[in-house]
């Protein structure tokens, strides 16, 4: 049988975000894959030090829109711990929350996404409007609908009144149903499973071996969350399940996140409960923050996420580093696609939900 | 079978869009829009201008005062500003009706001046901002605000002293 080479991307239908591959192919099936980065590289490394340490709040945010909470959270974090700040504990509570809140849309978009590659339209929309919901509580809570700017440095700068508390209960009493009505849905239709299930398999021991992160190590059987190895924020008082399934396919990463965000809307509701009275911020002025150098991380939608800031005399941080999850999990495409049809590569390449603005700012 | 059901649901629900620009479109109070920006509360502190991420925000000296400027089509609407500004001067309103003719350009943006005055002290040229509130007990009165308001920095800390601020 003859070989090809076909490239797929940078810009391809399938794919959200511009990532090129080179597949060689025998027939129809993927023999070796060549992953090319570099199209959405903005700088925005070199840009950080170029700001302030209080403009690069905004900055991070915007690094990419699905973890637009995790980025700030982490470099936030990694800035108190240089500058010596005790966060207060309702704005840990609120950091939970603003994080909870997104981590439901971030995964519901991407099992939308998964619908819609396999051809589901219907099924996509739907999951949408879910989601649709969750964007709906990010707009009247935090003003915004992804980059919701809930961190700031010391603290928080929303807050939850009575009447917002109300609103968000009442959406979470809309959205749980669905999203449980949703994961019956990718669990028994047949279209869903014929297409994902067995499909882009990661073995365990090739998950330990990439050092995958997020809900593909967890959809392999490696149950590792920083939510709870290293507990931060609030996430010490909470009752945090960990889903893992010993699959490790397509099939297995979505049903990872539906569990996940079922679980999160649980943690929001532990938040309202237990939100202790008090300041959302150590001071209302911007903090002094002396030279020295941090590391910190947490849980993003997409996995382990890790900020390293070092700062001098300056303003301005002399160095901001952040290893993102989708470095770690799209170097275990080569395993997933191993053998793959061609047909299926855009279902695998989706199922890590590859955030490429984050990986190669 | 799952989903006919969902289908069906939706079906009777109707469709989630929203008939703008012909019908009305549903803004949340929370919602971070268009800077406003109030010059008699504005204290000069800068502090907007220096968390501003895009640099959005600027003050210029001028021969009149001090002029406050804010281009909208540069800001991200981060509300960094409104957050650290003492007074409230600087705030998002929930306006997000911000598409214009590129002729508009260069009139999307805010230009005030805060104004230089004499003292009414010691009559030394000095910015007629608004008093900065921060930790002055008891609040400053609309009255005191006036007053200090024609003060230079020497003046307006010896009225503080004389009122008995802990400032």
């Amino acid at each position: 049988m003859s070989t090809f080479t076909i490239p797929v991307g940078p810009l391809h239908v399938a794919l959200e975000e511009p990532m090129y591959f080179r597949f060689d192919v025998q027939g129809e099936t993927v023999a070796n894959v060549d992953i090319h980065a570099g199209h959405v590289h903005r700088g925005i490394e070199y840009l950080v030090t170029k700001r302030n340490i209080f403009q690069n709040i905004v900055l991070t945010e915007r690094i990419c829109s699905l973890c637009s909470n995790s980025h700030p959270q982490a470099y936030a974090m990694a800035v108190e711990q240089i500058a010596g700040l005790t966060v207060p504990p309702r704005a840990e509570y609120l950091r939970v929350i603003a994080d909870e809140i997104k981590r439901v849309a971030s995964n519901l978009f991407n099992v939308s996404v998964l619908a819609h590659l396999v051809g589901f339209e219907s099924l996509f929309m739907h999951v949408m409007e879910i989601r649709e919901m969750m964007q709906d509580v990010k707009e009247s809570v935090f003003g915004n609908r992804m980059d919701i700017g809930a961190n700031i440095i010391g603290g928080v700068r929303y807050d939850i009144t009575p009447e917002n508390a109300e609103y968000l209960k009442a959406q979470l009493d809309k959205v749980e149903p669905a999203i449980a009505e949703v994961t019956k849905i990718y669990r028994t239709n047949g279209s869903i499973l014929g297409r994902t299930r067995g499909i882009g398999v990661l073995s365990r021991e090739d998950a330990i071996n990439c050092s995958v992160v997020g809900p593909v190590a967890r959809a392999s059987g490696i149950e590792y969350d920083v939510r709870l190895k290293a507990p931060y924020s609030a996430y010490p008082n909470l009752q945090v399940p960990v889903h893992t399934l010993k699959d490790g396919d397509v099939w297995s990463r979505a049903m990872i996140r539906l569990a996940e965000a079922a679980t999160a809307i649980g943690i929001i509701r532990q938040c309202l409960v237990q939100l202790p009275d008090g300041p959302t911020a150590c001071t209302s002025e911007r903090p002094a923050i002396p030279p020295g150098e941090a590391i910190a991380k947490c849980e993003a939608p997409r996995g382990e996420l890790i900020y390293y800031v070092r700062i001098t005399d300056s303003p301005r941080p002399e160095r901001v580093k952040w290893r993102v999850p989708s470095f770690m999990n799209w170097d275990a495409l080569r395993f997933m696609l191993k053998d793959a049809k061609i047909a299926d590569i855009a279902i695998i390449v989706n199922s890590i939900d590859p955030c490429i603005s984050c990986t190669e700012r | 079978m799952n989903f006919i059901k969902t289908l069906i649901q939706n079906l009777v629900s109707g469709p989630s869009t929203v008939s703008y620009p012909f019908g009305p479109a549903w803004t949340p109070d929370n919602f971070r829009g268009r800077i406003d920006f109030k010059l008699a509360s504005c204290t000069a502190c800068r502090a907007c201008e220096q968390v501003c991420a895009p640099g959005a925000i600027r003050f210029d000296k001028t021969p009149e005062g001090l002029r406050f400027m804010m281009w909208h089509n540069t800001c991200v609407f981060c509300g960094l500003c409104e957050h650290y500004c003492p007074t409230d001067a600087i705030r998002q309103t929930t306006d997000w009706h911000m598409a214009h003719p590129v002729k508009d350009e260069f009139g999307m943006a805010i230009r005030e001046t805060i104004v230089y005055v004499n003292c009414t002290g010691c009559n030394a040229k000095t910015l007629s901002s608004a008093p900065n509130p921060v930790g002055v007990e008891p609040p400053f009165t609309p009255e005191e605000i006036e007053q200090q308001r024609n003060l230079c920095p020497a003046c307006r800390k010896k009225a503080l002293a004389e009122r008995g601020a802990v400032s």
